[in-house]
């Protein structure tokens, strides 16, 4: 369990000084597969490195199983990191990069000889001890970084986008299978990523980060399904933003109404906002078209676009206050129709800014 | 029907075989034609006077300088045994073996000296940012600018006794007398280091521009101390650089001439002071050229043997 309390990094001093982070907490549960997803510059990669050793916090305390690593030099932290680079040795054979951890523990011989194997079986490069480096493929090395990060058997693993160096086939078959090392070794791993795709289909919990600081923390179902912010609704997947306007609370629901149509009860992220014009999350795959003088019509708008493919088609609806609205449905209607939009309102979800 | 059908496959092999040979004589013809310039300066500038070198080390020398036609070993025989003058027996004298020995420890001193200065130096440039590395490397081959031999003067004038290093600690009060600086090995040394530094610092700086300095953070990472990153990541993988450097300051350290001669005064003599003097007033011809061999043998053999030393061995745990 990592514990990252009250953590704050500025770069630089005085007047040009950068918060990379501000005030962040966070706790990453023991054995997770937990994944920092943001968007370029929002420090999930700063986080990462200040959990690696390779930055100090400016402010604040990280603690590892209730240790307090936070001030360690790298090398002596359980930590280990793939970087993003794989930055493996050069003038190293493949085995000797993957046994350089435990070399530099001074473990037994025939213990690092075993672990190097083992490693490499896990990896699936058995056969590729004594190449060189420079003579595998992308992918090949990218194994190699893994294996010799777990090879000390570290009790995190730090993975600095690892696979954003790779062809999208290949992504694919990593994606599954850093999953599966990270089943088969049990060991908690820290996956940086701008990918919320590769973050959804990986991830135990997610941590959604911009500008410096952690927007939502929980399973990819939480983040996809209830959003708690227009930052995060967006950046998750193609999600409609709608307006609405808030009525009320009713318990932990809100009570909002579209334009001038009837009140609807709704999910909402936060019940202290202000009544008054407020954001409202709306997936695609969560809407019907009906038609435009349909009592169950929610919204209503033209069709500005549609684009097949194959399963249905992706229709672009421009709402009558301005705003565009994606819809997947089966069967598309012609460019101009007037339509009428429903959803399920237990979908709905009002967001904070 | 084209006549190519009736050639007999045999024929038609014989033709190809002959067309593959005419045309293997061509390329072998264009390949010594665009060599011919490189060998030409390395047979003119480089074999034809080694040539000469060793025609007059196995002459006898002229009475005025230059050489007698009349083939002879005395000079090889000279570096090793005394000839007796009354009875012209050898006995052994390790005069000439001395001096080589004394210019050999002050080159070594000098590689391992410029090694120690050039080596942070060339990792201090190469961990600067790109746009600045320019500057310091205009900084380091600024020396080149002007002449050995007047840098090697304004050495002599900031170490001799009056000079700008005694004045200030004498004025300071750390020294009431003047230190004696020049004319001492010291001094050589000092003039040898400066001299060769940015032979060691350029191809060191070579090698580690490449480095990727993510390569440290993975070392510290696998739980290398500073020590360790440095000894077995660092050092490694710029090896070539080192090495290329150790070569470039050894040798001509090995024959330096105008610094030993105005920084030591000439008081010992050097390979290099030897082998002068010998072409000059010791008008002897021929053990110069030996000496200048001999020199060049030991350095050639001394390099074949510490490059197979060095050469990377990457066996691994396979």
């Amino acid at each position: 369990m990592i514990d990252v309390k009250h953590v704050t990094k500025r770069f630089g001093e005085g007047q040009t000084a950068v918060t990379a982070l501000g005030d962040i907490s966070l706790a990453i549960p023991e054995g997770s597969f937990f994944t920092l997803l943001g968007p370029s510059g929002c420090g999930k990669t700063t986080l990462l490195r200040l959990i690696a050793g390779f930055e100090l916090p400016t402010e604040g305390e990280i603690a590892l199983d209730g240790d307090s690593i936070g001030h360690l030099a790298p090398n002596n932290r359980p930590v280990n990191t793939v970087f993003q680079s794989y930055a493996l040795f050069p003038h190293m054979s493949v085995a000797r990069n993957v046994g350089f951890g435990l070399e530099m523990l001074k473990r037994p011989k025939a213990e690092i000889e075993a672990t190097i194997h083992e490693m490499l079986e896990l990896v699936q490069l058995g056969e590729f001890a004594s190449r060189r480096v420079d003579q595998l493929s992308g992918g090949q090395q990218q194994r190699v970084a893994l294996a010799r990060a777990l090879a000390p058997r570290p009790k995190v693993l730090l993975l600095d986008e690892p696979l954003s160096a790779l062809d999208l086939k290949l992504r694919k078959g990593m994606q599954s299978e850093l999953k599966r090392l990270q089943n088969e070794t049990g060991i908690t791993f820290v996956f940086v990523t701008h990918d919320q795709g590769e973050a959804l289909a990986m991830s135990d919990q997610i941590a959604v980060m911009s500008a410096g600081a952690v927007r939502q923390v929980g399973t990819p179902e939480e983040i996809y399904t209830a959003p708690q912010s227009r930052f995060v609704a967006d950046f998750i997947g193609d999600t409609n933003i709608v307006n609405a306007t808030l009525l009320g609370f009713d318990g932990d629901k809100a009570k909002i109404r579209f334009g001038e149509g009837t009140p609807l009860t709704v999910q909402t992220a936060s019940t202290s906002l202000t009544p008054g014009a407020v954001h409202v999350a709306l997936r695609p795959e969560t809407i019907d078209v009906v038609d435009e003088g349909s009592d169950r019509a929610l919204l209503r708008g033209a069709v500005v676009d549609s684009t097949y493919f194959g399963a249905g088609s992706q229709m672009l609806v421009r709402l009558d206050d301005g705003v565009d609205v994606h819809v997947q449905v089966a069967t598309s209607r012609a460019i101009g129709a007037r339509v009428g939009l429903e959803c399920d309102t237990s979908m709905l979800h009002v967001l904070e800014d | 029907m084209s006549s190519a059908t009736h050639i007999p496959p045999t024929d038609a092999a014989t033709s190809l075989h002959a067309a593959q040979a005419a045309r293997a004589r061509q390329v072998r013809r264009t390949r010594l034609f665009l060599l011919a310039p490189a060998l030409g300066i390395i047979g003119i500038f480089g074999l034809f006077p080694l040539s000469i070198a060793l025609v007059y080390s196995l002459l006898e020398p002229g009475t005025y300088g230059g050489v007698e036609w009349v083939f002879s070993f005395d000079a090889y025989v000279q570096f090793l045994f005394e000839r007796d003058i009354f009875d012209d027996t050898l006995a052994f004298n390790s005069a000439y073996l001395q001096i080589f020995g004394r210019s050999f420890g002050l080159a070594i001193t000098t590689m391992i000296g410029t090694l120690m200065l050039g080596f942070p130096v060339a990792y201090f440039i190469a961990a600067r940012p790109p746009e600045q590395r320019n500057f310091w490397l205009f900084a380091i081959t600024l020396p080149f600018w002007t002449n050995l031999l007047i840098r090697t003067y304004s050495m002599l004038l900031i170490v001799r006794d009056e000079g700008f290093v005694n004045l200030m600690l004498m004025k300071i009060g750390i020294i009431s007398e003047p230190l004696e600086m020049l004319y001492t090995d010291g001094a050589v040394l000092a003039g040898l280091i400066y001299s060769y530094l940015p032979f060691m610092i350029l191809p060191i700086y070579a090698s580690l521009e490449k480095f990727d300095f993510s390569l440290l953070e993975a070392g510290h990472d696998l739980y290398a101390s500073r020590t360790q990153v440095f000894r077995h990541i660092i050092v490694p993988i710029t090896r070539p650089g080192i090495i290329a450097g150790c070569v470039l300051v050894l040798i001509p350290a090995l024959g330096a001439y105008i610094t030993p001669e105005l920084l030591g005064g000439g008081k010992k003599l050097m390979i290099g002071n030897l082998i002068a003097l010998q072409f000059g007033s010791g008008r002897n011809w021929p053990f110069g050229a030996a000496a200048a061999l001999i020199l060049m043998a030991v350095v050639l053999i001394a390099l074949l043997v510490s490059l197979r030393a060095g050469a990377p061995k990457e066996g691994g745990h396979g």
